[in-house]
């Protein structure tokens, strides 16, 4: 099932891995999400400064040295575009690093696997709060 | 199913064919019909990704550092295309400023790019992209004397905006002073507009260069612009940006005015 949304919202999907950003473009797309995606830190870092998002759905680890690149995306999004909400997904997230993503602005920290549809029904709370 | 993970954006942009040039012509707007006077290159990233807006590309490239690989896959991909541009015609290709810093094979590099596609580095202007200041002053500078010791004129783009200051120009003295679209683009009814560009003509005219007026939209900017002394420019009004080279010195938007008297 999915949870469509009411407006053509914005969102940048950051994921390195294929199956993954492929299942979620596929499923925010047929949403009514327009829906842009990078695989690398720096990629996405040139989509946010060119590109005026609602929300940003970052994979934790991406394919860089830090293992927490979702965090590096978050912190830029905080920097370059204060009104986007960012959701964080990760199957690694220990307590220490979900409470780093809190302090840094994170609106949500889902753990993998967490089914399309409760991270759908996530996103459009946070936006229709906004 | 898993899917294999693609290279990245980076080798997608290095990779043989996947730059592509678009040609936005600039034109003679002082007479009364506007003649092709140059073309400049714009480089656009592999089809479908991300790097195919231009400003996404050079964002991503400047954060991952690669400035000087892609700004030689950038020119050799449009010397190779440029080998159609009428020979009269001037053939702008755009470098950043860190890639001058860094990179002291720039000029035979250049020079070695346009012999293999038959060009004479007369006919090439380098524009400078200053997206920050430049590090290595005394490098920049020997690299900019190369270019022109092998008669390769310079531009600065964007001027009016970021590094492309007043202290810039003064430095560089380039021979093209292009003035950025936020000046020009509806400057006809701005009159804070006007007055910036006619500082920056009146700069340009005593440091001995050509101004260039970069977004022309619309006949009364055009002609407003002219009013101001300038006389080269491009723009959507003048010509959209085509990936095949003009082939003919005349060309001009058939939409548009077609005399300026």
């Amino acid at each position: 099932m999915t949870v469509a949304a009411p407006h053509t919202y914005r969102m940048l999907v950051v994921e390195d891995e294929t199956t993954a950003l492929f299942a979620l473009r596929k499923y925010f797309s047929a949403a009514g999400y327009r829906v842009d995606s990078a695989r690398e830190l720096e990629e996405a870092e040139a989509l946010i400064v060119t590109t005026q998002y609602h929300i940003v759905i970052a994979d934790l680890r991406l394919s860089g040295s830090s293992a927490v690149e979702g965090l590096e995306v978050l912190r830029f999004v905080r920097h370059h575009s204060r009104g986007t909400k960012v959701v964080i997904l990760t199957a690694y997230g220990s307590p220490d690093i979900q409470s780093s993503a809190r302090m840094l602005g994170a609106a949500a920290f889902l753990q993998k696997p967490t089914p399309l549809p409760e991270i759908g029904a996530a996103v459009l709370r946070l936006l229709e709060e906004a | 199913m898993n899917y294999p993970n693609p290279p990245s954006l980076l080798h997608g942009i290095l990779a043989d064919g996947g730059l592509s040039t678009l040609f936005q012509p600039i034109f003679h707007i002082g007479g009364d019909r506007p003649a092709l006077f140059a073309v400049e290159a714009l480089s656009r990233g592999p089809k479908g990704s991300n790097a195919e807006r231009a400003e996404v590309m050079f964002e991503y490239v400047r954060r991952k550092g690669k400035e000087v690989e892609v700004d030689h896959a950038c020119a050799i991909a449009a010397l190779k295309a440029s080998v159609g541009v009428p020979p009269g015609c001037a053939i702008s290709i755009n470098v950043h400023a860190s890639t001058l810093e860094r990179d002291e094979l720039w000029t035979p590099f250049l020079s070695d790019a346009c012999d293999r596609y038959g060009l004479p580095l007369s006919r090439l202007i380098l524009e400078i992209v200053e997206q920050q200041k430049y590090w290595d002053e005394r490098r920049f500078f020997e690299t900019l004397d190369r270019l022109r010791g092998a008669g390769i004129r310079i531009a600065v783009d964007d001027i009016g905006l970021g590094y492309s200051n007043y202290r810039t120009l003064i430095e560089i003295r380039p021979e093209f002073f292009k003035i950025d679209p936020y000046f020009v683009t509806g400057s006809s009814e701005k009159w804070h507009a006007r007055a910036a560009i006619e500082s920056i003509v009146l700069l340009a005219e005593r440091l001995g260069g050509d101004v260039i007026a970069e977004g022309i939209e619309s006949e009364a900017d055009l002609r407003a612009l002219r009013d101001l002394g300038i006389r080269l420019g491009q723009g959507y009004y003048l010509a959209l940006p085509s990936a095949t080279p003009p082939v003919c010195m005349q060309r001009f938007r058939e939409d548009s005015a077609t005399t300026l008297a």
